[in-house]
């Protein structure tokens, strides 16, 4: 089944009779099918999922950037007392995300927030900053539905500044700006061989996640499995249904400390697809035998080997140590739909190192 | 009121700025039923400082001053390589007096700046004295890259009456030999300087709602009718602006004047109007405290004098808490020793090239005062240490794009006509006869 099969199914059921009329047909084919019932606050399968194209590929200043695009998609944006839904819109043509990565680490930056220009012949048609987003087949990107006029071929120029998040390692040399410009030839034909999978009814809703995409020649926004981290992994614990996992470096030096001091790091992902958590505000308390040790924010860092995480210098870690790790903002990402209901309430983490 | 192919006087006025010439102005004549008055035959009570226009401009229930609703921009190219001359600086000042006599004044009558580059004062040997911090423009912003504007000159017109300013640019270009009944002297700005760009703009109570459907970017239906500026919310409040005083230069021969800095910001209002609800266009323009309370009426007119950001936390608390931080928030934070903010703002929107935009003008002391107010605006500080992104929940730099910048030095009246880098005490008492 294609994608204008399982919608018409799926919640168009009345306008079948009505496919011969192009324009009533296309507006309804817009939208995307009605969100399960129940939603549980938790990652949850969508219901349904969709493939990407990919018109091209550049690089320069250190940075490699992917054009990439899909259907429109509704998603959400966050706000410290909830969720703003946002639908997609008469006018949106496609679901647009030019994805950055640092060439040599493979590592997709998500304080580098791309800047979008789209023309035609020179003319403006659309400009704006992608929001970051969080997304099961696709993992931590930037994107936001684009209007375009049609079929034909766009510019689509996406420049990038410097960071804001602070680098360690090899990556904090690359602080420069960089744009990379693409032809982009677009047709609703060739948006519409993109894949579309229904989920089961019985299925949809529940918890669980849809794979990452396999996207050759795209690095991956995961962080590495417990065992891949460096560092001496001390533990894990959950909240919102994201899973922290903390690992101490013998060595400071690198996050601002000196060799005598220790890094605690912490590492949150998502369940099932261990995607990055980023902009999150976290802080932590490490106490022993009763008595505060630490008391501080986990400052988020991408480093080349932690990966995307947030930590402290700390003096000394001990075994038997009580960290306690408090979530103070929630991932300001946006949300695809299956995310948009688990990492938002996140109470505190123990975690006894 | 509508003309005969049913345009609304006031949607035809604004367009008519846009578009600028002797057809618009004289379009404007029959449409805009004002009499607005001539200036004074002695100009001599003029004040020296060219931007000393509070005094004249009317101010709403509050006392806040409110901002002339037209406006155009020349940015001018001088003609002459090298230093100008007397001959020169003659024609400017008498083009000049020209449209000063022809209009007062005044709100509804004429204001207008005449402000200098770093580049104009290349051409002289001496550089520009202490007292003036006048640098190159720059990028303000590492996530920026924006075009500098380096013409020599920029001539600022406004006023609340669309036919004073085109009908004073029209007289500046030589096209007029008479003006609003008052005579024009033989002398034409454009005779000594070339026009390398012209920018117009409107700001005022429901301008840019009957502008929106001329830019692109801005979702027409959903700007506020009532609103001054594209975003949706009032600006400028006595509080949160610097006194006239406060830009002032104090000491050296360009004691009276003042710095400007004009950026071209180029906005996106989809994500704005059509992603983000209120209670987001609220947190993210004033501070998330002012959307929980629900202290922003409408477009603010109920806030009074000041945007009220002293209720607000401190910024560096409310990123770590509520992942979102305000505009008015963050820039408040940039006060001097007297808790003065630095800048004076006389921005506006801005529907040239058919996208929306604001030129973000804005007068100060010294360069240095803009470049520090920008940087408590970027929140670089602030998003190291929190949930707060480079343009994500960080005030409304996620619908903001610089694609401009200039800075320039708007002298003291005596020294507004091509003015050297070094005014002895001769050339700040330019004698000029009156025509």
């Amino acid at each position: 089944m294609n994608r204008r099969d399982v919608l018409r199914v799926a919640g168009s059921g009345s306008l079948v009779g009505l496919a011969g009329c192009a324009g009533l047909f296309e507006t309804q084919s817009a939208q995307a099918p009605p969100l399960p019932e129940n939603r549980p606050d938790a990652v949850y399968y969508p219901t349904h999922y969709e493939g990407m194209k990919m018109p091209g590929m550049k690089e320069q200043g250190g940075y490699r950037c992917a054009l990439t695009y899909s259907y429109a998609h509704r998603f959400w944006l966050m706000k410290p007392n909830g969720i703003t839904k946002v639908e997609i819109q008469s006018e949106d043509s496609i679901h647009l995300m030019p994805v950055v990565w640092e060439t040599h680490t493979g590592i997709i930056p998500p304080d580098i927030n791309p800047q979008l220009t789209i023309t035609q012949s020179g003319d403006s048609i659309d400009q704006f900053a992608p929001w970051p987003m969080l997304s099961q087949p696709m993992g931590f990107h930037f994107g936001d539905n684009a209007q375009l006029k049609g079929d034909g071929t766009y510019t689509v120029e996406v420049s990038i500044g410097g960071p804001s998040t602070r680098r360690t390692g090899s990556l904090a040399e690359n602080q420069g700006n960089a744009s990379f410009t693409f032809e982009f030839e677009f047709s609703e034909s060739t948006l519409n061989e993109i894949s579309y999978t229904d989920i089961p009814d019985d299925r949809e809703g529940t918890k669980g996640a849809v794979d990452l995409m396999d996207m050759e020649m795209l690095p991956s926004s995961q962080v590495p499995t417990p065992d891949a981290l460096p560092g001496d992994v001390r533990g894990s614990g959950t909240s919102g249904d994201a899973k922290f996992v903390v690992t101490i470096l013998e060595d400071a030096s690198r996050f601002g400390g000196d060799e005598n001091q220790r890094y605690l790091a912490v590492s949150p992902r998502t369940p099932y697809n261990r995607t990055l958590l980023p902009m999150m505000s976290l802080s932590g308390t490490l106490h022993r035998d009763g008595t505060s040790v630490f008391d501080g924010i986990l400052q988020a860092t991408i480093d080349p080997e932690l990966r995307y995480h947030y930590g402290a210098t700390v003096a000394d870690v001990r075994t038997g140590d009580e960290l306690t790790i408090t979530v103070d903002s929630p991932p300001q990402t946006a949300r695809h739909e299956g995310y948009e209901t688990a990492f938002v309430d996140m109470p505190d983490v123990q975690v006894t190192l | 009121m509508s003309d005969e192919r049913g345009i609304p006087r006031r949607e035809f006025l604004k367009s008519a700025i846009a578009i600028g010439g002797a057809a618009a102005f004289s379009a404007c004549l029959g449409r805009e039923e004002v009499d607005v008055p001539t200036g004074p035959d002695d100009l001599s009570s003029y004040p020296q400082r060219q931007h000393a226009w509070n005094e004249v401009l009317p101010r709403d229930d509050h006392g806040n001053v409110i901002a002339p609703s037209h406006r155009v921009l020349l940015y001018l190219n001088y003609r002459r390589d090298g230093q100008p001359n007397e001959d020169d600086r003659d024609q400017v000042e008498t083009a000049l007096r020209g449209i000063e006599h022809a209009y007062e004044r005044s709100g509804d009558g004429l204001l207008l700046t005449v402000s200098y580059s770093p580049a104009y004062f290349d051409r002289f040997d001496d550089s520009l004295p202490d007292d003036v911090d006048l640098p190159d423009p720059e990028a303000l912003a590492p996530f920026e890259e924006p075009e500098f504007d380096t013409p020599d000159a920029v001539v600022h017109l406004a006023s609340n009456t669309a036919q004073v300013v085109l009908g004073a640019e029209e007289a500046l270009k030589g096209n007029k030999s008479t003006l609003n009944g008052v005579d024009q002297p033989d002398a034409a700005l454009t005779d000594v300087f070339s026009l390398a760009d012209r920018r117009t703009g409107f700001i005022g109570d429901g301008l840019p709602a009957e502008n929106a459907d001329d830019a692109e970017g801005v979702p027409a239906d959903k700007v506020p009718e009532d609103a001054p500026l594209f975003m949706g919310f009032k600006s400028g409040f006595k509080k949160n602006q610097a006194s006239e005083e406060r830009v002032t230069i104090q000491s050296g021969p360009f004691a009276g004047g003042t710095t400007q800095h004009i950026s071209k910001l180029r906005l996106n209002l989809n994500q704005w109007y059509n992603q983000d609800d209120r209670w987001q266009r609220e947190a993210k323009m004033f501070c998330p405290y002012h959307a929980e309370n629900d202290v922003v009426e409408g477009t603010g007119d109920n806030l009074g004098t000041s945007s009220k950001i002293d209720d607000c936390q401190p910024t560096d608390e409310t990123a770590r808490e509520m992942g979102v931080i305000g505009h008015s928030q963050k820039s408040a934070r940039a006060r001097d020793d007297d808790d003065s903010p630095l800048i004076l703002r006389r921005d506006f929107d801005s529907t040239d090239d058919g996208a929306a935009s604001l030129h973000f003008l804005a007068l100060q002391r010294r360069i240095t005062d803009f470049v520090d107010t920008r940087e408590a605006m970027n929140g670089t500080d602030v998003t190291e240490q929190s949930a707060v992104g480079q343009r994500n929940n960080n005030g409304i730099l996620q619908y903001i794009r610089t694609e401009r910048r200039g800075n320039f030095l708007v002298p003291s009246r005596s020294l507004r006509a091509l003015p050297p880098a070094q005014p002895t005490g001769d050339a700040q008492e330019v004698t000029h006869e009156s025509s």
